[in-house]
C-alpha cells in the first residue's frame, strides 16, 4: 500500500520533469531552417547524406582512390553504381553513378577498401529529368578539386592530404553518433 | 430571471446570447487551432504555422476554407439519421452549456440557482453524440471508438462531479455567480488554494472528458484511424472538431469559475479576467497534449477507479466534516 502511494507520487514527479522539459524547449531557440530565405548552417550537414562523391586522391587530388575492384557495385542493392576499369594501372575509366535509384544505404561507402567514396553534402540538388540523375562521379571530382584544392602544392607530404580528404567522413561518423 | 417566468425580453436575450455563443465557440476553434498548432511546434522547436498569412495566423481560416470545400463522403450501410444527427448532436448542447456560466458580474446569459447541474447534466450529450457517430457509421475502428469513449466518459465524470462537489459543499450554493462571489480578487483567496486536491482531480478528469492526449483513447489514431469519428469528412468532422474545443473552452470556464475566481482578478473585475484564466488553463491542457504520451486503456480506468475516485471521495468527505464542525 506504502510503496504503491510511493510509486504514484514518483510517477506524478516524473510528470513534472516531463512538463518542464517541454516548457524549457518551448522557450528554447528554433531549429526550422526557412528554406528559400535562409539556407542550413555548413555545419549542421555534417551527417547529412547527399549523393555519393568520389573522396579526394592521396597524392594528386584530382585523381580517384578507386582501384575498380567492383565491390561497391556488386553491394549495391540498387545497382547504382558502374565501374569500368581502365587502361592506367587500377584506375578506373568510367565511374557512373545513378542517383535516382540510391537509397542512400551506406553499403558502397562501408564495403570500399580504399576509401574512396563517401556521400556528399550537396542538399539543395534540384534537376528537371532522371538523366541528370545519373551523374559521372570522374568528371564531378576533377571539377571540384579545380574549383577548391585543398592542397597548395603537389609536393606536400602525403599524410596531409591524407589528413585533409578524411576530414569529412570523421565529421560525419563523429555527427552521427550524436 | 428565472426559468419558471421567461418573458419575451428574456427570450430574446436568450436568443442574442445563443447567438453570442455560437460567435464564441467559432471564433475560438480558430483561435486554438493556430494556438495548439504554435503550442506544439514551440514544444518541438519549429515554429508552427508560417508561411499562410503574417506568421501563419491566417492557416486556420484557409483550413476551414477546406474543410467548407470537401466531399462529404457517406459510406454504405450507414444509419443515415444517426449518422447525419450525430455531429449536430455533438454541436448544439455544448451551446446550452455556456448560458450559465457566469463570465462577467452582469454577463450571463441564464441565471439559474443550479447553473453546474445543468452544465453535468447536459455535458453527458456530448458522450451521446460519440456514441451514435460510432455506432452509425458502421466501422469498427467507429464502433470500438464509442465503446471506448463511453466507458472512459462515464468513469471520469465520477471524480469529476465530486470534485466539484466539494467546491459546492463548502461554498454552499450551486449557483456558479455565487460560488464566484465567494471568492476574493487576489490569487490566495481563491478556491485552488482551500480545495487543492479537488483542483487537481478537476484537471485530471477535465483533460479525459474532453477526450484530448493524454487520454484521447476514443480517436487514438495509432489504433482506431480516428475512432468515432473515423467515417466523417467535411463538414461533419468540422463539427466534431468545433465541439471538441467548445468542450474545451467550457471545462476550462468552469475550472475558472470553480478554483480560479472567475471573473474577479486583481485590478478591475470582469469578463475579460474569465477569459485570460480560462485560455491560461486551455493553454495548460495543449502543454499536457504535447508533453505525455498517451495512456492505455487499462492504465486509463485504473487512474479513475483506482486514485481519482477514492481521493474525491476522501476529499469531498474531508470538506463535509470541515463545513459541517468548523464552519466555512
Ligand atoms: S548508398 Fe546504397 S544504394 Fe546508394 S549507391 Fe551506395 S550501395 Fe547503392
Ligand atoms: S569499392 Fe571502392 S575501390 Fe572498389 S570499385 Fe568501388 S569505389 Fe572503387
Amino acid at each position: 500500500m506504502i510503496t504503491a502511494i510511493w510509486d504514484q507520487l514518483k510517477g506524478l514527479y516524473s510528470l513534472i520533469v516531463g512538463m518542464i522539459v517541454t516548457g524549457r524547449y518551448f522557450f528554447a531557440p528554433q531549429k526550422t531552417v526557412h528554406y528559400p530565405r535562409k539556407v542550413v548552417d555548413p555545419e549542421d550537414l555534417a551527417a547529412y547524406r547527399g549523393p555519393l562523391e568520389l573522396t579526394r586522391g592521396k597524392d594528386d587530388e584530382s585523381r580517384t582512390r578507386c582501384i575498380s575492384c567492383q565491390m561497391c557495385a556488386k553491394g549495391c542493392p540498387g545497382n547504382c553504381i558502374k565501374v569500368v576499369k581502365g587502361t592506367e594501372g587500377k584506375l578506373p575509366s568510367t565511374w557512373v553513378y545513378d542517383f535516382s535509384l540510391c537509397c542512400l544505404c551506406g553499403a558502397c561507402v562501408e564495403v570500399c577498401p580504399a576509401s574512396a567514396i563517401d556521400f556528399s553534402h550537396r542538399l539543395y540538388l534540384v534537376v528537371t529529368s532522371r538523366e541528370e540523375l545519373v551523374m559521372d562521379l570522374l568528371a564531378d571530382l576533377k571539377e571540384r578539386v579545380a574549383a577548391n584544392p585543398l592542397k597548395p602544392a603537389p609536393d606536400v607530404p602525403a599524410a596531409a592530404g591524407q589528413k585533409a580528404a578524411d576530414a569529412p567522413s570523421a565529421g560525419a561518423a563523429k555527427n552521427g553518433e550524436v | 430571471m428565472e426559468l419558471s417566468n421567461i418573458s419575451i425580453s428574456g427570450l430574446i436575450i436568450l436568443v442574442i446570447a445563443c447567438l453570442l455563443v455560437i460567435a464564441l465557440m467559432v471564433v475560438n476553434a480558430i483561435v486554438m487551432v493556430y494556438a495548439e498548432r504554435k503550442g506544439a511546434g514551440f514544444i518541438q522547436r519549429r515554429p508552427g504555422p508560417y508561411e499562410v498569412g503574417p506568421w501563419g495566423t491566417l492557416q486556420p481560416v484557409v483550413d476551414s476554407m477546406k474543410l467548407l470545400g470537401k466531399q462529404i463522403f457517406v459510406p454504405s450501410n450507414v444509419d443515415f439519421f444517426l449518422f447525419f444527427a450525430a455531429p449536430v448532436l455533438a454541436f448544439f448542447p455544448v451551446l446550452l452549456l455556456f448560458l450559465p456560466i457566469p463570465f462577467g458580474p452582469f454577463l450571463t446569459a441564464l441565471k439559474v440557482p443550479d447553473g453546474i447541474v445543468l452544465i453535468l447534466a447536459f455535458a453527458g450529450f456530448g458522450l451521446l453524440a460519440n456514441l451514435l457517430a460510432g455506432y452509425a457509421s458502421n466501422n469498427k475502428y467507429g464502433v470500438l471508438g464509442a465503446g471506448r469513449a463511453v466507458s472512459q466518459g462515464v468513469a471520469y465524470e465520477i471524480p469529476m462531479i465530486l470534485a466539484l462537489l466539494a467546491v459546492v459543499f463548502q461554498t454552499g450554493s450551486m449557483n456558479l455567480s455565487e460560488i464566484v462571489e465567494a471568492q476574493g480578487r487576489w490569487p490566495w483567496s481563491w478556491n485552488i488554494l482551500c480545495q487543492p486536491l479537488a483542483f487537481f482531480i478537476y484537471l485530471v478528469t477535465l483533460v479525459a472528458e474532453t477526450n484530448r492526449a493524454p487520454f484521447d483513447l476514443p480517436e487514438g489514431e495509432s489504433e482506431l484511424t480516428a475512432g468515432f469519428h473515423t467515417e466523417y469528412s467535411g463538414m461533419g468532422f468540422a463539427l466534431f472538431f468545433l465541439a471538441e474545443y467548445a468542450n474545451m473552452l467550457l471545462v476550462s470556464f468552469v475550472c475558472a469559475t470553480f478554483f480560479l475566481g472567475g471573473y474577479k482578478g486583481p485590478v478591475l473585475d470582469g469578463f475579460w479576467w474569465t477569459f485570460i484564466k480560462a485560455y491560461l488553463v486551455m493553454m495548460f491542457i495543449v502543454w499536457i497534449r504535447w508533453t505525455f504520451p498517451r495512456v492505455r486503456f487499462d492504465q486509463l480506468l485504473n487512474i479513475n477507479w483506482k486514485w481519482l475516485l477514492p481521493l474525491s471521495i476522501l476529499n469531498l468527505w474531508i470538506t463535509a466534516v470541515v463545513v459541517n464542525f468548523i464552519g466555512k
